[in-house]
């Protein structure tokens, strides 16, 4: 090229820097008055409940019995009873429970209840709630804990059949339920949110199958919480409700309350910081406390607590002196320095937390004894570390557990001299290709019942799906005893939670977990919003309590 | 195809070239229906069933209860052999119907055709970005070539290329917010007019840009030393005229080629941008349904992946004999 | 030109004659090129001898000082268990470059084997390689990987077990190594088409070259002629995709990691690295900044190299 040229082309070289420059600057100014104008404006008409749900889900039906959009029933479903945060039952629906033999239960129905739109809720709608989550197409995963007692539900759940057979309505206002067998606490099953009463005949097709999107206010849904659900964009994952004027119960505070969609937990977090939000369904990050302060995560101890279980069928897991060694190698203390150094959780020693008989439950706490462990691990039908098949964690899904396992794992790398451990976040295992080599699975156990007896049953017993799957098909007769006496026992019989204690004593010699920590439910909410007090449920216990400021 | 083309009257051409599209399309179809049954065999022996994976994924205290989920996948058919399930799939499709979801049991139609509009503007966006900025860089990248501005410019563009979308997006939003305190954060979907979307345009846009850069400064560099371009700067004519109508023509062409690659950086990279940005589109959804093994989501998204990538490569087979009528096979495949 | 003979001095400073040492004098006088080998060589002497030399070992861990910012006693600090990141960024560079080296090997060995046969021979094996590489393009890249990472876990890692449970060798129960093939497998199977395409397309355009023609009328077998004219003859291009895609596919790798689908704790990963960076970097920047930079780094340096080694091997638009 000539110098001319070269010169030109420099010159306009040059002059397009200039202009790319003014170019940046204009949209960095138009950026910022833009920002301005697109920042959400908050609502000066009443009180706004803004959540912030970490999924799309897909599925906003209140009788899936679980997941996300569970944790919010509370807001637009009314159930049978309820418990307030320190665990004492209330009336909801029902104003009366008694039973003469703990067999036959007989219910009374509040008759100011009312549906949305003015119907009475009756005894029938009670008894169609019940069955359409009885269903398995509806895929309810709790219906079992609250009614697999009743006559019928077997049934049902086998596939045969669509009526729950115990359960008789004389009249609109009571409803009479038989038991396959006695239950004393039958009446404390039905105070939880998992099975909320809805009116039967919108949500339950003739076929006693749930209705597709019966819920959503397109259908004319009605509701039975203090809520009611105004519009529902599922794609978008926004939901707004406003206040039930024909709720029976108090009239809510709130003047609305709206649930959007942001997967992303730093975003989420970021925007309660800001205002935007002032709520969430289910917050989890390290660094929560330091974020949103204290209160924000804070709330009662529930009885739910999450430990890593040992499947004592697999190799080397079936050898016991194995399971004692790698227990005692662990220093639970740090395990949980590791995990939830701030709280708000409590680290546990035992199963049992918040129920009656968790305190002084004399369970002694599995030692600390990393020369000891090196001992029986010595002496096991392995002989030492290095004959130890892999051991493979699941369940390791969240950055907590992530800590945690990684720091059992270098626990046993030092202490023991075991380096072949893996771990892996998904839980299918048994429904998946890594079948036959899980050894430790990460989960969480607990009962939606404040009673011992309950919650151990949910986790040690032989019967129950985690002594079955995750511990390997765990089987202690003398646990299996204590807690099938204790289940006969009345409520207030001391008797009840002496058995439980002992029937976890009994679980302890089988040195088949190792304990992490027991649960809090955290209210999720800024300082500003009074009224979220959690329940065991999940849910929050009144919801026309909550108000902002 | 330019064969085709050059030897037949204006009316004959369009008779030719529907011809040529519904041979492409004809192709496509069984080629698509193996990829599908391959992901299908892989989704169904390797990972987990969906039935299944609802309750394991449920926190300890659901109840693992195997009757009640062998009722739930009897009724969903799950416990069919595999290829009468394939089958009844496609003789549903046939019939435009993508079937429910496993998991939430929502239609794959109503779920897929609410992300495919945002994942589609959003890649479009992108492309013109990419255009308007990208080959007047390159151009004016080639035209100095080896100045410090080059370097500047390749080197920008090759750094804009290593940065993972996953990085760069979160620094950005973070730093936007920290720069400008009256911002929002941009998070979330309000169409291609919103405010919001600029952030994950501009980062979704780092690939291709970098990827346009470089094709056209290495394409104005190569048609630089032709004869035509010296006639004209010997002629006397201005340097913009001469970038503008003698190099712009055989530029547009390598890049055109380019389209189908950029197609699938776009979509590929989308899945991170949605996951920062938090759009509801596709890659999002095909995170969800890999995770929850919802085998008609999966299905429905390889399906769409595969007409997008056919379409765009249909599209630049189609227009590239229009913008080079020189073109000859080998420098097309390249 | 008159006819003065040159000196021997003046002789010997005249550029080369063979393809490659002018191009390496070309490489040489690129100067982002020359960052990105060297960057590129420091990277590979820190994947081969680095995990042996770090102060720390990537796994220990220490409570006491977790999440601690960079200091003279940890280089890049430590992080959320109080392992070295400095050790885990360099074991991480181990990860990366074995990936990224074994992923391209075997992309590049099937997309070569398949470019040629579908150059060479034409139709139908070219229709049919054709269109496996277009159906391979065409489904996303992480449906495919975690489709086939699902599908291949259980026979490979079964495999694995077997071995050990059969030659006691404790390489067979290295979790990572596992992790590895797992990603090799499933990252392998979706980056060879460009491979494929590119060779394909050097090999059409040499086969049409007299010489070959030449070759084949003195009856040279084809394979000698693929092996002795048009591989090497395509040689160039394919090696500056070659260096292209190993920054790809570091990048993809750690992508996939981000995702949580790959390389699984407690190796690190500049991938897991990074996404458990991005959860705490408002109160934690080194965890994101050390990776993510080291990252950023190692994909720019082999994107320098492989733009270098074009305009080397392709001297068009001479200076």
């Amino acid at each position: 090229m000539t110098d001319r040229n070269e010169g030109n082309i420099a010159q306009k070289a040059q002059m397009s820097r200039r202009e790319a420059l003014k170019l940046g600057l204009a949209a960095g100014v138009g950026l910022t008055v833009f920002g301005m104008n697109a920042r959400i404006v908050l609502a000066d008409d009443g009180q706004v409940l803004k959540v912030a749900n970490p999924a799309f889900n897909q599925d906003w039906s209140p009788l899936r019995g679980g997941g996300v959009p569970f944790r919010w029933n509370s807001i637009w479903w009314a159930s049978p009873m309820y418990f307030d945060s320190e665990g004492k039952i209330k009336p909801y629906v029902f104003t009366s429970w008694e039973s003469p033999d703990n067999k036959v239960w007989t219910f009374k129905i509040d008759p100011k209840a009312v549906f949305s739109d003015g119907s009475k809720i009756t005894s029938a709608d009670v008894k169609g709630s019940w069955e359409v989550a009885s269903m398995p197409n509806t895929k309810s995963q709790r219906a079992d804990q609250v009614l697999s007692k009743v006559q019928g539900y077997k049934e049902i759940g086998a596939g045969s059949g669509n009526e729950l057979t115990g359960v008789a309505t004389p009249d609109e206002g009571t409803v009479i339920v038989t038991l396959t067998e006695a239950d004393p606490i039958f009446y404390m099953r039905l105070a939880n949110h998992i099975v909320p009463i809805a009116k039967a005949a919108q949500s339950r097709g003739s076929d006693g199958e749930e209705v597709a999107d019966w819920y959503k206010p397109d259908n004319s849904a009605v509701y039975s919480g203090p809520f009611k659900l105004i519009s529902i964009d599922i794609d978008a994952g926004k939901l707004v409700f406003e206040p039930n004027e024909k709720f029976f119960g108090p009239k809510p505070k709130l003047s609305r309350i709206e649930i959007t969609s942001i997967e992303d937990n730093v975003t989420a977090t970021s925007l309660i910081k800001s205002g935007e939000f002032n709520a969430h369904t289910e917050l989890v990050t390290s660094t929560i406390i330091q974020d949103l302060g204290p209160e924000f995560s804070a709330g009662p101890l529930i009885p739910t607590s999450q430990h890593f279980w040992f499947n004592i069928s697999r190799a080397p897991m079936d050898d016991p002196k194995v399971r004692q060694a790698l227990i005692m190698a662990i220093d639970r203390d740090g395990l949980f320095k590791a995990s939830y150094p701030d709280g708000p959780h409590k680290k546990a020693d035992q199963i049992l937390n918040s129920v009656p008989g968790a305190d002084n439950s004399g369970f002694e706490p599995y030692p600390y004894d990393p020369a000891a462990a090196k001992k029986l691990l010595a002496e096991s039908t392995y002989g030492g570390p290095e004959r130890l098949p892999k051991i493979l964690f699941v369940g390791i899904s969240a950055p907590a557990i992530q800590a945690a396992a990684q720091f059992i794992a270098e626990q046993w790398r030092q202490n023991l001299g075991i380096t072949a451990v893996d771990m892996k976040p998904q839980q299918d295992s048994y429904a998946g290709p890594d079948q036959n080599a899980v050894q430790i699975f990460r989960d969480d156990v607990g009962t939606r019942v404040p009673d011992a007896v309950s919650y151990l049953a949910g986790c040690i017993a032989s019967t129950s799906s985690n002594a079955q799957n995750k511990l390997g098909g765990y089987k202690n007769d003398k646990v299996d005893a204590a807690l099938a006496e204790a289940a006969t026992k009345a409520v207030d019989d001391p008797q009840r939670i002496k058995l439980a204690q002992d029937a976890q004593k009994a679980f302890r010699e089988d040195w088949a977990f190792i304990p992490w920590y027991s649960q809090a439910m955290s209210r999720w909410a800024t300082k500003e919003v009074k009224g979220m007090d959690k329940n065991l449920d999940w849910q929050v216990v009144a919801p026309w309590d909550i108000s902002i400021g | 195809m330019s064969a085709l083309m050059r030897n037949v009257s204006a009316n004959r051409w369009e008779v030719t070239l529907l011809r040529y599209v519904l041979t492409r399309f004809a192709i496509w179809i069984p080629s698509v229906l193996i990829v599908m049954l391959a992901v299908y065999a892989l989704a169904f022996y390797g990972a987990g069933d969906p039935i299944k994976l609802i309750f394991l994924r449920a926190p300890g205290d659901v109840a693992y209860n195997p009757q009640r989920i062998e009722a739930i996948r009897e009724s969903a058919g799950l416990n069919r052999p595999f290829i009468e399930q394939f089958g009844l799939y496609v003789w549903n499709l046939l019939h435009g119907q993508f079937g429910n979801s496993l998991t939430s049991g929502r239609s794959v139609w109503a779920m897929v055709s609410a992300a495919a509009p945002v994942s589609f503007k959003l890649a479009l966006c992108s492309i013109i970005l990419t255009t308007i900025i990208a080959i007047p860089l390159g151009m004016i990248a080639a035209m100095n070539q080896n100045s410090r501005l080059d370097y500047a410019i390749l080197g920008s563009a090759l750094f804009l290329w290593a940065i993972p979308a996953y990085v760069a997006g979160p620094l950005l939003m973070v730093g936007l917010i920290v720069l400008l305190p009256g911002a929002s954060v941009p998070y979330g979907w309000g169409g291609i007019f919103d405010v919001r979307i600029l952030l994950p345009l501009v980062v979704l846009s780092f690939q291709p840009i970098a990827l346009i850069v470089r094709q056209t400064r290495a394409a104005v560099i190569e048609v630089l030393s032709e004869d035509f371009v010296r006639t004209a700067r010997a002629k006397g004519v201005p340097e913009i005229v001469v970038a503008l109508r003698h190099i712009l023509r055989p530029v547009l062409t390598p890049v055109v080629t380019q389209l189908g690659l950029i197609m699938i950086t776009i979509v590929n990279g989308a899945i991170f941008v949605e996951l920062v940005f938090g759009l509801p589109g596709l890659g999002r959804l095909t995170v969800q349904a890999l995770t929850n093994s919802d085998y008609p989501v999966i299905l429905a998204i390889t399906l769409i992946g595969s007409f997008l990538v056919m379409i765009s490569n249909l599209l630049v087979d189609v227009l590239y004999p229009l913008l080079d009528p020189r073109a000859n096979d080998a420098r097309r495949s390249r | 030109m008159s006819a003065v003979p040159l000196s021997p001095a003046a002789t010997q400073e005249e550029a080369p004659v063979s393809l490659w040492r002018d191009a390496w004098y070309r490489l040489k006088r690129n100067k982002l090129a020359v960052f990105g080998l060297a960057v590129v060589a420091i990277l590979a002497f820190t994947a081969i001898f680095g995990p042996y030399l770090t102060p720390y070992d990537y796994l220990s861990q220490d409570l006491q000082s977790r999440n601690a910012v960079p200091s003279l006693q940890h280089l890049f600090g430590t992080d959320d268990l109080g392992r070295d990141v400095f050790s885990r960024v360099v074991f991480g560079t181990r990860t990366a470059f074995l990936v990224a080296v074994i992923v391209t090997v075997i992309a590049v060995l099937i997309g070569t084997i398949l470019g040629a046969i579908a150059g060479f021979f034409g139709n139908p094996f070219d229709r049919v390689i054709m269109w496996l590489t277009d159906m391979t393009m065409s489904v996303p890249n992480l449906l495919l990987v975690v489709v086939i990472n699902a599908s291949l876990k259980s026979p490979i890692t079964k495999w694995m077990e077997a071995q050990y449970l059969v030659t006691l060798n404790p390489f067979y129960r290295q979790t990572i190594w596992v992790d590895f093939m797992l990603v090799f497998g499933s990252m392998a199977l979706i980056s060879w088409p460009p491979y494929a395409r590119l060779v394909r397309a050097q090999v059409l355009s040499i086969r049409s070259r007299p010489y070959i023609t030449a070759a084949q009328a003195l009856g040279l077998s084809n394979w000698i002629i693929m092996k002795r004219y048009v591989v090497p003859n395509a040689l160039g291009p394919l090696i500056v995709s070659v260096s292209a895609g190993l920054g790809t596919a570091m990048v993809l790798e750690s992508a996939f990691s981000f995702l949580g689908v790959g390389v699984n704790p407690p190796t690190p990963s500049w991938g897991n690295m990074i996404s458990d960076g991005l959860r705490v970097w408002q109160h934690y920047p080194h965890l994101l900044a050390a990776p993510a930079a080291v990252l950023g780094l190692a994909s720019v340096a082999f994107s320098f190299l492989g733009d270098g080694l074009n305009d080397a091997l392709n001297p068009r638009g001479a200076k």
